[in-house]
Formats: C-alpha cells, sequence, structure tokens
C-alpha cells in the first residue's frame, strides 16, 4: 500500500508540473501584447504617493469619442478631459476662459464675439483657430452626420440650426463665423443667457477639419485617431479592457496640470470595484446601499451630490392617470425620505420639486431655487387615500391597473419593488412592474408606450430652463401628453422678452414650476441623486461638475 | 470406526413432485420492484430523495410558517441579520459585527461605533490589538439589531432583505417557484422528447430519416444563445422562461428515447404482438415506452436540477424573474450584490438552491444504478 | 469517413443558416433601433441615420443584404459604438475569453479526471466520499458564488492573486479557477463511474489474475479504457463554460466575448446580440464536430454504428 500511495503522489507532481508549464506558456502569450498594462499598476502601487498617477473606473466603455456623436456620462466626461472649449466649468461651475480668452455680448444678445487665445495647439501642432469651431458646431447639426445631440443642443439657439437639421438650409448658414483666425462671431436665434456655460458642453466642442477629414471613418475610433487640445490625451485606448490619457504638454495651459497620467479600466460589478479598491489598485470606487453601511465610518468615504433629478414621469394618455387627483394621490402615497435613507442610501436626497437642490441661485437675493418654492409636494398618505378615492369616483372604478416601466440595475430592481409596493397602498390599485434596458426604456419613451416610469433628467447647461422646458407643449422630451397653455407662455416669455431680464425670468420659472408639480402633477419627483465613493484621499482638487464632464480632473493631483 | 459411518436410514429420498422444479425459490420481483429494492438500499439516493421530499414539503408549507408575508416590506426593518431562538451558537443570534483597524486605538473604536450609527446602547466592543504591539490597533464591534431596533420579539429567521422583506418566506415562494419552472419544463421536454423520439424510432425509414434531419440541425444551436433570445423576445417571466427552457431542452431525450427505440423495436416480443395485430399506437405504449420508462426517468432527473441552474443564471445578466417575484435565481442575485457586507441575503438561498442541486443528483446516481440490471447481486 | 465528414459539414452550414435566419427575424421582432431617441433627430436625420445601418431597405431586403454579408465575414456596425464594426470588436474580444476558457477546460478536467481516478480507488472509502462530495459541490453551486467567494477571500484577504481585471498572467488565474470548478466536478463524476465500470471488467479481472498489482492495472488498462468515454462530455463541458464565462467575465471585469454579449443585451445593441449569437452557435458546432470526429477515431465501434 505504501508503494501505491507513492505512485499517487508522482502521478500529484507530474500532473502539476504539466499545469505549471501550461501556464508558464500562457504566461509568456500575455505578458508580450499586455505586459504594459500590469507594470504599471504595480508601480503606482508601491510609491503611489509621489507619483501623479490616478487610477479610475468606469462601469461602461467608451460609446463614441466622437465631438458630434456623444450622447453620454462616459464620452462627455472623456471629451471633457482631453478637449477645452471656449470655454471651461471651474469652482462652483463658473465658466472660466479656455479656448476663448473673453468675450462680448451685443446689446439685445443676440451677437457673441469670443476672442480665442493664441496659444492654443492641438496636439498635432496645428493652432487651434475659429474655424475648428465653425466646422464642428456645422458638423453637429449636418443632417448627414446623424448627430443626435447636435440639433438637440444647437437646436433654438444658434441661428439657422433647427433650419438646417431640417435639410431646409446649408449647413453653410448656420450663425457662426470665423472673421479671422482668432475671433469667432457667433449669431443666436435670440437672446439666451446661458449660452456661455453651454460652450462648456460636449458637442460645443472644436475639431480640427483636416484631421478628421482625413481620418473619414475611422475618426475617434482608436488612440492615434484622436485629437487632443485639452489636459490630457490618450496615449493607449482598449476598447474593452479601459484607456490610459497621459498629460498633453502641448496644452496652453500645462503648466497648471499635475496629473502625468490616467489609468481607467472598465469595471461593471461594484464589489469587484470595492476590491480593488481596497487592494489599493484603484483611487476611487462607487459605492451602492449595503457598502455604505459597511464604509460610512471609513476616512475615504465621500458624498458626491449631482443636480440630476428622477421623477416618476406620467403618462396622461393612459385613462387613469389623465385625472389630476390619481396623480396628486401617486404623488402624495410614495415615503420618499425612507427610500432615499434605506434603498439608496447613498447620500441622495428626497425630491421635492422639479428643480433639484444647489443647481441655480436667485440672480439677485442669491436664494437657492429649491429653497425659495419650498417642498411641493410632500408625503401623506391620509390625504393621498382620499385623493384616490375621488380619483376613482370621477373615473367610475373601483380598481385599476397601470404598468411601471423601471429600469434593469440592481438598486433599480429594489427601487422598483419599493414603489410598486408603495403605490399599490393606494387601494384597488395594481402595479405591474416591467424592467427595460435602458435603451427600450428611451424607445418606449418617445412612442409613448407606458404608464408611469421611472426616469431621470440631468441638466445640459446651468439654467432652470434646462428642467422646465421640456414639459412645454408637445416638447420633444415631454412625452406625457401635458399640454397647458398657462406653463407655455410662463417658459416662452422666459424665453423670449425676459431674456434679458433676470430676475423676472427667474420669477417665471419659479411660477412654472408650481404650476407644474403643485398644480398640475405632471410628474412625482423621486430623488435628486448623490453618488457614494470611496475615494482616495491622497488625490485633491478633483472639479465636480453639475453637467458634462462629471469630473474635472485639470487641476488634480496626488499628495 | 463403525461409528463413523453413518447409518442408511437417516437419508431419506426427498419427496419430489413434477412442478417443484419449476418454482420460484425467490420471491417473484418486477422489474420495478427489483429496482426500488436496489434504490432503497443506495444511501446516497436515499439521503439525496429524503432531502428532496424535506425541500419540497418547505416550499409547500414554508411560506406559512412565520407571520410574514413575501411581499410585505417595511424598510425599518431592512437588512436584518438571521434570529434563531436557541440558535444563537450558529451565529443566528441576530447580531452584527464589524472589525475596523485605525493605527490610533481611539480611532478604531470610534470607526467600530459609528459603522452601526453610533447606537452605543446596543454595541458592545472588544479590543482585539490594542496597538502596542506596532500593528495597527483592531476593535471589533457587536451590534445587537434586534434589541436596536425593539423587535426582540420578532425572529427572522433566515434575516431580511434590503427591503426588510423576510427572508424565510420569500426563499421558500423562490423554492416554489423555480421548482415550478424545472418541473414544468421536464415535463414539457419529456412529452415532446418521447413523442418526437418515439416516432421517428418506431416507424423508421423516411419519416425517422426526415426527423433526424431536423435534429441533427438543431443540435448545433447552442441552447444557452436561443434561451436568452427566447426571454428578449418574450419578456420575463414563469411562462416564458419555461419556454424558453424547452425550446431546445427536448432534443437530448428525443435522442435517447429514439436510440432505445431502435434497439427494442426489433425483439421477439415486439414482433409477437405485431403479428398477434397489435395497432402501433399500442405497441409503443404498451411494449416501447414501459421499456425505455428507466431512461426517460433518469434524464428527466439530470434535467430538472440543470433547468433549476439555468433560471438562476437567466436572473444573474439580469433576464429573470420580474421583481418582486422571488425565484431561488433572483434571490441569489439579489444577495450576491451584498456578499460582503450582509452574507446571509445570499447564505440561504444559495444553500437551498446547492441543496436541490446535490439531492436531484444523487437520486438520479441511484435510480440509474438501481435500473441498470448489472447491478443486480 | 470522407463522406461523413462532408455529410456533417452541409448539416453545420444549414445548422448555421437557419440560426443566422432566425436571429435575424428574431431582432426584427424587437423594439429598438440605432435612433435612441429618435424625436431629437430630424426625419432628415433619421432617413441618414436608418440608411447607414442599412435599415431603411425593406425587411426581405435587409435580410438578404445582411446574409450576403455575413458569408463576406461583415456583421454589420455596433449600435451602440459608434462606427465600430461587430468582426473586430468579436475578434478584440475573443482572446480573453478563449484563454480562461482553455485553460479552465485544461486544469478543469486534469483535476477532476484525478479525483475520479482517486474515488475509483479507493472505493467506498473515506476518499471516495471526499471527493464525491466535492464533485457534487462543484456541480451544485452556481460558479459566480464561487467567483465571489474567491475574489474576496483570495484576492483580497489573501492578496495572492489580483482582484480583478486583465494584463498579465496572474490576472487570469481566478477567473480560471472559478470556471474551472464545473468541468473538475463533472469530469470527476464520470471518471468515477467509467473507472468502477472499467474496474469491473473481465479482462481486468485477466490482467489482476495474472498478477498485475493493482495500479499497474489501474493504469495500464483501467484509465486508458475510461478516457474513451469521457470525451462525450467535453462538449457538454465546452458549453458550460461559455455560460459561465457571460458572469464570471463581469465579476472579474475581464474584456470577453461572453462579458459584451451580456452588455449588448442590456443596450439592446442588436448587431452585436447577432454577431455573438452567430459566433457562439458557430465554436458550438465546430467543437460538437471536432468531438464526434475524435470519438469515431477513437473508438472503431462508433464509426461502424454510423452506417445504420
Amino acid at each position: 500500500m505504501k508503494k501505491a500511495n507513492w505512485l499517487l503522489l508522482v502521478l500529484v507532481l507530474a500532473l502539476s508540473m504539466f499545469l505549471a508549464a501550461c501556464s508558464g506558456g500562457d504566461d509568456s502569450d500575455t505578458g508580450s501584447d499586455g505586459g504594459s498594462d500590469g507594470g504599471d499598476g504595480e508601480d503606482t502601487e508601491g510609491s503611489g504617493d509621489t507619483e501623479q498617477v490616478l487610477n479610475l473606473m468606469e462601469t461602461a466603455e467608451i460609446p463614441t469619442m466622437d465631438v458630434s456623436m456623444a450622447t453620454d456620462a462616459v464620452a462627455f466626461q472623456w471629451l471633457g478631459s482631453t478637449m477645452d472649449g471656449l470655454y471651461r466649468l471651474g469652482e462652483e461651475a463658473k465658466p472660466e476662459p479656455a479656448i476663448a480668452e473673453d468675450h462680448e455680448v451685443s446689446e439685445d444678445g443676440i451677437n457673441w464675439t469670443f476672442n480665442l487665445r493664441e496659444d492654443a495647439t492641438w496636439s498635432n501642432g496645428d493652432p487651434v483657430t475659429a474655424n475648428d469651431f465653425v466646422y464642428a458646431w456645422q458638423r453637429a447639426v449636418d443632417p448627414d452626420t446623424g448627430s443626435e445631440y447636435g440639433p438637440y443642443m444647437l437646436g433654438g439657439v444658434i441661428d439657422n440650426a433647427t433650419e438646417i437639421a431640417d435639410g431646409d438650409k446649408p449647413v453653410e448658414e448656420l450663425g457662426v463665423e470665423a472673421t479671422d483666425d482668432y475671433t469667432l462671431e457667433v449669431t443666436l436665434e435670440k437672446a439666451t443667457p446661458y449660452f456661455e456655460s453651454m460652450t462648456a458642453f460636449g458637442t460645443f466642442l472644436p475639431l480640427n477639419e483636416s484631421f478628421v477629414e482625413e481620418a473619414g471613418e475611422d475618426y475617434a475610433l482608436e488612440a492615434d485617431t484622436l485629437l487632443s487640445n485639452g489636459p490630457f490625451k490618450f496615449t493607449e485606448w482598449n476598447q474593452s479592457e479601459g484607456w490610459t490619457l497621459e498629460k498633453n504638454e502641448d496644452y496652453w495651459d500645462a503648466d497648471n496640470v499635475q496629473l502625468e497620467e490616467i489609468n481607467v479600466s472598465v469595471v461593471k460589478e461594484t464589489s469587484t470595484g470595492v476590491n480593488l479598491y481596497n487592494n489599493g489598485e484603484v483611487d476611487r470606487a462607487s459605492l451602492t446601499a449595503e457598502y455604505v453601511d459597511e464604509y460610512r465610518s471609513s476616512e475615504d468615504y465621500r458624498v458626491i451630490e449631482e443636480p440630476t433629478l428622477f421623477y416618476l414621469k406620467m403618462n396622461q394618455e393612459n385613462e387613469i392617470l389623465a385625472n389630476e387627483n390619481a396623480r396628486k394621490a401617486i404623488q402624495m402615497i410614495m415615503d420618499r425620505q425612507s427610500m432615499v435613507e434605506t434603498i439608496l442610501n447613498n447620500g441622495s436626497i428626497a425630491a421635492t420639486g422639479d428643480i433639484p437642490k444647489n443647481f441655480t441661485t436667485h440672480p439677485e437675493t442669491e436664494e437657492d431655487f429649491r429653497d425659495i418654492n419650498g417642498d411641493l409636494v410632500e408625503t401623506n398618505k391620509e390625504e393621498a387615500q382620499e385623493l384616490w378615492s375621488t380619483a376613482k369616483e370621477e373615473l367610475g372604478i373601483d380598481e385599476a391597473e397601470i404598468g411601471y416601466l423601471g429600469g434593469d440595475t440592481e438598486t433599480s430592481k429594489n427601487m422598483d419593488a419599493y414603489l410598486k409596493s408603495q403605490l399599490e397602498e393606494l387601494e384597488g390599485l395594481t402595479v405591474n412592474v416591467q424592467a427595460v434596458p435602458f435603451q427600450e426604456r428611451l424607445d418606449r419613451d418617445t412612442a409613448m408606450d407606458y404608464d408611469l416610469q421611472n426616469s431621470g433628467w440631468g441638466p445640459d447647461y446651468i439654467d432652470p430652463n434646462t428642467f422646465l422646458n421640456m414639459w412645454v407643449t408637445d416638447g420633444a422630451n415631454n412625452k406625457t401628453g401635458y399640454s397647458n397653455e398657462e406653463y407655455d407662455a410662463l417658459i416662452e416669455e422666459a424665453g423670449d422678452e425676459l431674456a434679458l431680464e433676470p430676475v423676472e425670468r427667474y420669477e417665471n420659472f419659479l411660477e412654472a414650476e408650481k404650476i407644474l408639480i403643485q398644480d398640475d402633477a405632471v410628474i412625482a419627483p423621486l430623488y435628486q441623486r448623490a453618488t457614494a465613493y470611496l475615494w482616495n484621499s491622497s488625490v485633491k482638487d478633483v472639479g465636480v461638475n453639475p453637467m458634462g464632464a462629471d469630473f474635472d480632473y485639470k487641476y488634480a493631483y496626488k499628495e | 470406526m463403525d461409528n463413523h459411518k453413518p447409518n442408511k436410514d437417516l437419508f431419506v429420498p426427498v419427496d419430489t413432485r413434477e412442478d417443484d422444479s419449476e418454482k420460484i425459490s425467490r420471491p417473484s420481483l418486477s422489474f420495478w420492484q427489483d429496482s426500488f429494492i436496489r434504490l432503497r438500499k443506495n444511501v446516497g439516493a436515499m439521503i439525496g430523495l429524503v432531502v428532496l421530499i424535506l425541500l419540497i414539503v418547505m416550499a409547500a408549507i414554508g411560506p406559512s410558517l412565520n407571520e410574514y408575508d413575501q411581499f410585505e416590506q417595511d424598510l425599518s426593518r431592512a437588512k436584518m441579520p438571521p434570529k434563531i431562538e436557541g440558535m444563537g451558537w450558529l451565529g443566528m443570534d441576530g447580531t452584527l459585527s464589524t472589525v475596523q483597524t485605525n493605527d490610533s486605538l481611539d480611532q478604531a473604536e470610534t470607526n467600530a461605533l459609528m459603522r452601526f450609527n453610533n447606537d452605543e446602547d446596543y454595541i458592545e466592543t472588544t479590543v482585539l490589538n490594542d496597538g502596542s504591539n506596532g500593528e495597527p490597533a483592531e476593535v471589533e464591534a457587536v451590534y445587537d439589531v434586534y434589541a436596536a431596533k425593539d423587535m426582540e420579539e420578532q425572529n427572522f429567521w433566515f434575516g431580511t432583505d434590503g427591503l426588510g422583506r423576510d427572508l424565510f418566506t420569500r426563499a421558500w415562494e423562490g423554492t416554489r417557484i423555480s421548482l415550478y419552472i424545472a418541473f414544468l419544463a421536464a415535463a414539457i421536454d419529456m412529452v415532446i422528447g418521447v413523442a418526437y423520439g418515439g416516432i421517428s424510432a418506431y416507424y423508421g425509414g423516411r419519416v425517422d430519416n426526415y426527423m433526424q434531419r431536423i435534429i441533427e440541425v438543431l443540435i448545433g444551436v447552442p441552447n444557452l444563445v436561443i434561451v436568452i433570445l427566447m426571454i428578449l423576445i418574450l419578456e420575463p417571466g414563469i411562462l416564458s422562461i419555461t419556454i424558453a427552457l424547452t425550446i431546445t431542452g427536448w432534443i437530448s431525450m428525443a435522442r435517447i428515447v429514439r436510440g432505445q427505440i431502435l434497439k427494442l423495436k426489433n425483439q421477439e416480443f415486439v414482433l409477437a404482438s405485431r403479428t398477434l395485430g397489435a395497432p402501433d399506437g399500442r405497441i409503443l405504449r404498451k411494449h416501447l415506452i414501459p421499456n425505455v420508462l428507466s431512461l426517460i426517468i433518469i434524464n428527466t432527473m439530470f434535467t430538472i436540477p440543470s433547468a433549476i441552474f439555468f433560471e438562476a443564471f437567466l436572473s444573474f445578466i439580469g433576464l429573470g424573474l420580474p421583481t418582486p417575484l422571488a425565484s431561488l435565481g433572483t434571490l441569489v442575485e439579489d444577495g450576491f450584490q451584498s456578499l460582503q457586507i450582509y452574507p446571509h441575503i445570499l447564505f440561504f438561498p444559495a444553500l437551498i438552491i446547492s441543496l436541490i442541486m446535490i439531492a436531484f443528483n444523487m437520486l438520479a446516481d441511484g435510480l440509474r444504478d438501481a435500473f441498470d440490471p448489472k447491478m443486480r447481486e | 469517413m470522407a463522406r461523413y465528414i462532408t455529410q456533417r459539414l452541409v448539416y453545420m452550414v444549414i445548422t448555421m443558416f437557419l440560426i443566422a435566419t432566425f436571429t435575424f427575424f428574431l431582432m426584427k421582432f424587437l423594439p429598438g433601433t440605432p435612433l435612441s431617441a429618435a424625436d431629437r433627430l430630424s426625419e432628415e436625420q433619421q432617413a441618414v441615420v436608418l440608411a447607414k445601418y442599412g435599415l431603411d431597405d425593406p425587411v426581405p431586403v435587409q435580410y438578404f443584404n445582411y446574409m450576403v454579408n455575413l458569408v463576406q465575414g461583415d456583421l454589420g456596425i455596433s449600435f451602440q459604438f459608434d462606427n465600430r464594426e461587430v468582426t473586430t470588436i468579436i475578434l478584440d474580444r475573443i482572446g480573453p475569453s478563449l484563454q480562461i476558457g482553455l485553460q479552465a477546460m485544461i486544469i478543469g478536467t486534469l483535476l477532476g479526471m484525478l479525483l475520479g481516478l482517486v474515488s475509483a480507488i479507493y472505493h467506498n472509502g473515506f476518499l471516495d466520499y471526499g471527493s464525491t462530495f466535492t464533485a457534487v459541490i462543484g456541480q451544485s453551486v452556481p460558479s459566480f458564488v464561487f467567483a465571489g467567494i474567491f475574489q474576496y477571500f483570495v484576492g483580497v484577504k489573501l492578496g495572492w492573486f489580483p482582484v480583478a481585471l486583465w494584463g498579465t498572467w496572474e490576472h487570469t488565474v481566478m477567473p480560471t479557477l472559478s470556471l474551472a470548478i464545473f468541468p473538475l466536478a463533472i469530469a470527476a463524476r464520470f471518471m468515477r463511474t467509467e473507472m468502477l465500470e472499467v474496474m469491473g471488467s473481465d479482462y481486468i479481472t485477466t490482467a489482476r489474475a495474472k498478477g498485475v498489482n493493482k495500479f499497474g492495472v489501474v493504469f495500464k488498462h483501467g484509465v486508458r479504457n475510461a478516457l474513451i468515454p469521457l470525451i462525450t462530455v467535453l462538449g457538454p463541458l465546452a458549453v458550460g463554460l461559455m455560460t459561465g464565462t457571460l458572469v464570471i467575465e463581469s465579476i472579474f471585469a475581464v474584456p470577453g466575448i461572453g462579458d459584451q454579449f451580456v452588455k449588448s443585451i442590456n443596450t439592446n445593441d442588436f448587431p452585436i446580440i447577432m454577431g455573438t449569437t452567430l459566433f457562439f452557435a458557430f465554436f458550438f458546432i465546430i467543437i460538437v464536430l471536432v468531438i464526434d470526429l475524435l470519438y469515431g477515431i477513437i473508438d472503431p465501434r462508433i464509426r461502424l454504428a454510423e452506417g445504420e
């Protein structure tokens, strides 16, 4: 028997040798093509304090780096990190000069003249000129480009943008002109007070015409078909794994950029992200509710608030939701406080209006929009039941069944289950939850193929208009069938006659929000999003923006 | 020496009757009785069977064993750890604990308390390492959640989930739904597979040829992908998941049945029956199917756990049952997110799913041995 | 043999054709277009976008074009990644998936065989129960549970291997191990049964009677004969691995094809879903074919049976 055991041992050894040999081979295989990546990671682990290398994660890959085609947060984040527009959002989201040194506005607010700096260059050495903006903006509205954000952002703002997108006018008629290499003349369709902050948005970034045309269809598909004029530039872009940015030495403000390198990996699972953070491989990881419980007391715990609002959209083409009392009952039945404290548990705030907290302030009193208008919805279960009974009487029904379109992420699943149970507290109401991918939700929103929908909206520029404008009759993103002449008039007035009267204009918005939420109960606000992070405390001065690129790494550094 | 010689008178001829030699001395056992005897002797299979019966009974009565409803939410009691009276030694005493490490002892203690909202009345801290040996200080805090929430009267045997739903009730409801999906899928697989395989083999010739060509094409279709595509179209639900699982699931059954029937159909007893004028249907039903039944049962036994597995897998990639319905898959997926912080949410459904799989596999193995005449002693 | 292979190849083409047709029309049933928010686009623009994806033609024409392009290896352009070809995306991601898949297959089957062998040799002994239990657990616990546990304990607590991401060989260790457990369990159980059966055959008894010692018999006669049927489980194993990669890859942030498939489902990126489906199907068919051929070569009995 002894001999038998011995034989077995030999077999095991032989097998493990074989395994080792196999794996050894694999080692050299991957070492050659992906070796540099891993090497970097290990280096920074050892002496992370002094090396100016930031290791980050994204939950999704970059869908596109083409300025005109970008539509989502990931794309805008990395466009913002590699590009400078006319302005850049600085501290407290105030636009600070970037490619534009300054600008003049005509008295009627229509003609804007931007004076560009002469020392800005693209990473291929070409100077950044006024023509780059003209080309980029024309490309964005050109129907042949098929850009989604181009006509959406420029339309109604820049002269003729909508007509060009509809194919009614040639692109050359767009209200933007380079009077010389460093002077950009912009003609607006009407006075737009928030235009300055708009120019910091991704869609308004410049493009180097000769480079883009030369690259053709390959433009923005690889690190070397990309051009940067901002603080960082892409050195490696491996679609699925991640990407690496390096400091752009040719950047006009390179002296103020301290980070040498930013490595981004694509990680979908929160638990994986937290594990990577705990192993010191990344400098920041976002947390879900459970992890907040565990890490709330950690020194690295940080909450970042955003002016992004989540709400229940109610389709008024649905017979039940067409009833105002039914909508008000829905607004009132939901307990938002418990929801943000337990389900989200990440610093999100219960929303009580259509405009988020800490987004804009009154032009005179400097008071926050939310503080002036106060809580427009509150939780009151008894009153909700009463309203609901009235609604049922008016509709002549005892029971009602409505669909609910939710998201498909883990948090939204809990959220959906919670909202279902909250709404079903209304006697005789049955809610059928359908979780669909984000893309499908957008499609069904467009087709108005929903009853209730858990929806979110982040600002495109810093002005209440970005949240309120969408609810006007037949607005492109309205999709609730809501129409109120009074509301439309207030918004239109704010956009036209009052464009240059900041105070009255603001009053209009305040009034409009009351009509929208309190009187007409168009949407049921849920919460204002915040994100909880584990954030390496040695990373300093990362800018946080309310729109466009969520984070600005231009001034960031590691201690 | 004479004493050693036995007396001849001691030997009397046995009274043999003609028919005695034909008599069967052991009790006559049908194939099924025989198999059952062998199954009963198989310890593993019997354990599997008992576990399975227990799980099915729990799935039936479990949800009504306590006062909680599977959908009843209460955020104030969210994420409660499991507590069973008298089972504290198993760790199910309704407390949460954390170990905080910091360079300074005070800070570690503060952090440990902060982890549980500084609810000091219900926190017991123990210093594991005061940091005097040069290593960072470590403080362990144990938090009595039930006492803190003034719920000492209540017991959540498996704890609660992120919405304060009782996991005990949900786990057994989930077991019920998962088993339901699995049994239904297996039954449909069986019916289609047996019919298809039976017809193909029995009629043979051109029919068999065509039917086999179809199978050969279908066998190349990876079921995983087809199931996912079907779910995308049908929208997740109990029935649609079942249907998706059966779309390609019946093929292996059809192949097994066909192979077996091909072997059987030329045997003498079938020929005899046919000669006597038995119609096709009767021959299939009375002679062929019973003889492949053991194979059908074994195959079904393996189909059930794989259906449960598949359901869990679909949940994991976000194509599971719509919320708030519970299946073992959705529960496991839900728990996976908080595996490191609240392991109890994952533990119980994962345990049940594993037990079901183990039980079915052991029982199926046992059945295979039991039905195998070679194993006869 | 040649005739058999040709016949199989013909079936392969038919199967692929059917799958392609099936997925194509399935996708036509699903809601969703590359126009994520169609109302933001003017009609002129919508036409341009639809034309870019070839969606402006009537469905039969689209189908025809798709098939023609497919034959040329062109799977179209992704919806979610602007201007990126599906073929490139798939090719980019095959590497990591194949690597962890193969590693898991090799390690899993070898260790599994070893475990099964030990089981069979010490039949009904302590080691047998131990390894049978391990195998049953391995087969019963979902692989993503293993993955989560591995990641936390081996990666974070022990710090032996990288927690996630991709790059060096070390990064492949944990995904491989999580994935290897399933083939390990299957191989172990199969090996055990086969070995027990083989060890009960007459030729083994003969060999034993001739005085060959127990282990000599096991290795010289037993293992060799038990190995042949093991090939039959390789097919199901490959499928199991394919299923596994879908979840394992996202947990360990491996930039593989399974991960991409799941992401595309969640973003309704139909060209990628169709492309990966076809790729998976192709891969699967090839494996089935290779296994059948191997089996035919190794076991002469099968070749005869094919004649019927």
